[in-house]
């Protein structure tokens, strides 16, 4: 089944415009950034693999310490590694600068 | 060397970066785009995650400074197969582009497909939106060309290839496949001796761009190259060659909606 | 001579008298294998049949399978590679009963249940030139049964691009008075070129089809991720480049393989064409083609052949080795010397690291073994000749000091489906314990590990002061697995500070950058392109 999973963390920073990236295919997750309306950033990862949501929060949380953006995230994901996930917010972060 | 350096695959780009370089530099414009989160509602239940574009993305543009709109499914997305929503946006597309030709302001359109064909998970609304799909092309071709590119990973199978056989231009690369059934159900249901799947040369030797071109379906085999494709393209649009004779009263009004439909076969509505 | 001193001799002919109805001019037919293989073997003898990583003399191993166990049985197997489900057979009907080997990949799973079952008793798990070694030590075989192209009437054989450690094999077993029995494809009036004289085999066989060979070395660039590209990129530019890196082994893999083909468009934007990737142990990679054609490389030696890379080699004899017929000559032995005293660098992917930066693949179930990564994964400590990357290796002034071969284990934190890469313990360690293994079966161990990349950056562990260093600075790329997440924040930092520890922005490498855009070739048909049309892909690799 599909696992719904929303974080929330501490965010200073403004991006430009949203950004879309990605795909969802085996091993890939898609994202959807937007700035946040309220300071905040937010996450919702929609995932066919289940029983992750600690690893899901180590990342997202090591990514928001590293840059710390006021934006809105949805992540669509089909088994992406941890090496992957880190990569797409990367590129997301890039295009909405 | 330095030229395979610079060469720019098409098939490497996913659906939206293919609509964007089929369409001229800084014209491209997606319709119902993936934050309108336009998703499959019936993926999720069944334990697939949805893509927020369904795998198919509209855009419109210039061809050549013409008006034109570009359908380009995501072949990475479920093998580019094409449920509902990805269905109801190709249909769609066609619909709105023979109402501009109608209205005398026609616009170039152009079937990007990289697709193993109707959704398994969205098995009936995937076979409804082909047969609308076929009917928007019948359609629109009697006002003006068709052209399909087949230049992906996957090619074309299924509901979509008949499709695609319904264009008045099919340009296809070497690379691409053109089938109905993909090779495994051919050999699951015929036997070995009828198709071995696992022969790749063999698969291309069929339903490969190259002998569809040969065989005389396709209208122009080019290269996995961007520019190339889109000289194609162009030309497909500017010196039009027509798939042998299509008579527009063997097909009935494809303008035919439901009710006449119904009355027709006379069931109540 | 007093014959307490030639037993071997004489047994040997012994038992080439008790064939000789069967074999005219050193030749028997196909359809008396069996008869003869049956004739010529005595029970607890050690056969060494060639599984090797690509060839296989398949024949001689499917006719061997098919003996009658009554009389044929409890050998001493002795094979590269357990490759073929024939191999497996061998164990299964009694036939063999021990065993000595590298690698059994392909039938990890049986072997393992043949070992549960009582069937079959292993020796030890060697690495490829270890197990040669042992042939002239005190595993040297009664009988060989090996593989060749062609035969002619002296029984001189020609292997070519597939040569591998046949003449190793052939070797040690003719001269200690042991019997060769060759399969080969076809006899021939002129070998193409001699690779073994005839005076080292007793018997020839042409075989129902040409002897099967695996592509194990081709990886379709397809399937290269942008992760893999990132990695690539932190290899090329913190350690190729850094340490001046010229002469180099590649394990196979997608992520090496990136590496190969980011050298003609990162590596020539970073100049670094001419200075690093000059000399090469490796098969012929076809994900080579493009950085050879671009002027990177000056040559290749080759442990065996790849299939569709025949032609390509014979076209740049500039490069590889190559015969005075044109074709291509690989030897396991020496490339396996050559990848552990001759190249600077090995670089190679594992399945579990423990924090001591001890790795293996063994996994629960498998009995695997590890092929060439042992020897081509460890310090040379025989080695006195110096240069650049392996002086720097190691520092300090003392009056006697020695340099170090760079061991490289470049891994992605997590394997697919959360499974973390770096672990506490390795399931080695259990495997073991549970198949009665002497030693746990690591594949390489920590201490000749210098340098470990990840995803997240490059651990420079030869340059950690001490054990706790060592084991901070693998952390502080370990990601978000547990043993990641322990890193503490500040002590990263201060590796990073004093070179220890490397992220992507301290390389210079942007991650946005790490994208599939970067590689020289992004399919089979651009290889085949690049080779100009001499690379032939094996018939699974097309797509066209």
């Amino acid at each position: 089944m599909i696992e719904t999973l929303s974080y929330e963390y501490p965010a200073s920073d403004a991006v430009d415009r949203r950004a879309h990236v990605g795909v969802v295919a085996s091993g890939n997750c898609e994202i959807l950034l937007e700035p946040a309306q309220n300071g905040n950033a937010s996450v919702v990862v929609r995932t066919s693999v289940t029983g992750f949501g600690a690893t899901w929060n180590a990342v997202l949380a090591r990514f928001f310490v590293r840059n710390p953006v006021a934006v809105q995230i949805e992540i669509n994901d089909f088994g992406a590694t941890p090496a992957v996930v880190a990569l797409r917010l990367e590129q997301a972060l890039e295009a909405a600068r | 060397m330095s030229a395979l350096l610079l060469a720019e695959s098409f098939a490497e780009r996913g659906a939206r970066e293919r609509a964007r370089a089929l369409l001229d530099a800084q014209s491209f414009r997606e319709l119902i785009g993936p934050f309108e989160r336009l998703a499959s509602p019936y993926l999720a239940a069944q334990g697939v995650v949805p893509q927020s574009d369904d795998g198919c993305v509209v855009a419109r543009g210039t061809i050549g400074g013409k008006r034109a709109c570009v359908v380009a499914t995501d072949g990475r997305f479920l093998g580019g197969s094409v449920g509902e929503i990805g269905g109801a946006k190709i249909a769609g597309a066609l619909e709105l582009a023979r109402r501009d030709a109608e209205r005398g302001t026609p616009m170039r359109t152009v079937l990007a497909l990289d697709t193993g064909g109707i959704r398994l998970q969205e098995a009936n609304l995937g076979i409804l939106a082909v047969t609308e799909i076929c009917d928007a092309i019948v359609a629109l071709r009697m006002l003006q060309p068709v052209v399909a590119v087949i230049a992906g990973r996957v090619g074309v199978y299924g509901g979509l290839s008949l499709s695609t056989a319904l264009c008045s231009q099919i340009i296809v690369s070497e690379g691409a496949r053109v089938g109905l059934n993909g090779p495994d159900v051919v050999e699951t249901e015929s036997g070995i001796e009828e198709m071995d799947s696992s022969d790749r040369p063999l698969i291309w030797r069929v339903t490969g761009g190259r002998m569809r071109f040969e065989q005389g379906f396709a209208t122009a085999l080019v290269a996995d190259d961007v520019e190339a494709i889109r000289a194609a393209v162009q030309h497909a649009f500017e010196a039009p060659r027509e798939l042998g004779p299509l008579e527009p009263q063997a097909f009935p009004d494809p303008r035919l909606d439901l009710d006449t439909f119904l009355r027709a076969m006379g069931i109540e509505s | 001579m007093n014959s307490a001193w030639n037993t071997r001799r004489r047994r040997k002919d012994e038992r080439l008298a008790r064939v000789a109805h069967l074999v005219r001019d050193r030749r028997f037919e196909g359809r008396d294998a069996v008869a003869v293989l049956q004739e010529l073997i005595e029970p607890g003898d050690r056969l060494c049949l060639e599984g090797n990583n690509q060839k296989q003399a398949d024949f001689l191993s499917r006719s061997l399978a098919a003996v009658d166990p009554q009389r044929v049985h409890d050998l001493h197997l002795l094979i590269s590679v357990i490759a073929r489900p024939e191999h497996i057979a061998l164990f299964e009907r009694g036939i063999a009963t021990h065993v000595d080997f590298s690698y059994s990949g392909p039938q990890s799973l049986r072997l393992a249940q043949q070992v549960a079952d009582g069937r079959v008793q292993i020796g030890a798990i060697h690495t490829y030139l270890e197990l040669f070694a042992r042939y002239f030590v005190d595993l040297t075989p009664d009988i060989a049964l090996i593989a060749a192209d062609e035969a002619d009437a002296h029984g001189n054989l020609y292997t070519g691009p597939n040569t591998e450690e046949t003449p190793t094999i052939a070797e040690a077993t003719a001269f200690r008075d042991g019997i060769v029995i060759a399969q080969v494809n076809r006899i021939v009036d002129t070998c193409t070129r001699v690779d073994i004289p005839g005076d080292w085999i007793d018997l020839v066989v042409v075989a129902d089809k040409p002897y099967y060979i695996e592509p194990l070395f081709t990886r379709d660039p397809e399937q290269i991720n942008d992760v893999q590209v990132l990695m690539a990129m932190l290899v090329l530019r913190g350690i190729y480049e850094r340490h001046r890196v010229q002469s180099l082994n590649h394990g196979i893999g997608f992520d090496t393989a990136a590496i190969e083909l980011i050298l003609p468009t990162y590596g020539e934007r970073l100049g670094l064409r001419g200075e690093v990737c000059t000399h090469w142990i490796l098969n012929p990679h076809p994900t080579l083609i493009p950085a050879i054609e671009s002027g990177w490389v000056r040559s290749v030696h080759c442990y065996g052949g790849e299939l569709g890379m025949e032609r390509y080699v014979a076209a740049r004899p500039d490069v590889f080795f190559t015969g005075r017929d044109g074709s291509m000559r690989s030897n396991r032995a020496f490339a396996q010397t050559a990848g552990h005293y001759a190249t600077d660098l090995f670089i190679g992917s594992t399945l579990q690291i423990d924090p001591d930066a001890n790795s293996s693949t063994a996994t629960l179930g498998r009995i695997a073994g590890f092929g060439g990564a042992p020897n081509l994964g460890s310090d040379p400590r025989g080695r006195r000749h110096p240069s650049v990357p392996w002086l720097e290796m190691t520092s300090g002034d003392e009056e006697v000091r020695r340099g170090r071969k760079i061991v490289v284990q470049l891994v992605e934190t997590f394997q697919g489906s959360g499974v973390p890469t770096f672990v506490e313990r390795l399931d080695a360690v259990e495997l073991g314990r549970s198949a009665n293994l002497p030693i746990a079966p690591v594949m390489i161990y920590g201490d000749d590990v210098t340098h470990v990349v990840t995803e997240e950056g490059v651990a420079y562990l030869y340059r950690a002061q001490n054990i706790d260093e060592r084991r901070a600075a693998l952390a502080a790329i370990a990601g978000v697995t547990p043993v990641g997440l322990r890193a503490e924040e500040q002590r990263t930092q201060a590796l990073r500070a004093s070179g220890v520890v490397a992220f992507p922005e301290d390389l210079g490498v942007r991650r946005s950058d790490a994208n599939r855009t970067l590689l020289a070739a992004r399919s089979i048909r651009e290889l085949v392109e690049w080779s100009g049309g001499l690379y032939d892909p094996p018939r699974r690799f097309r797509s066209w």
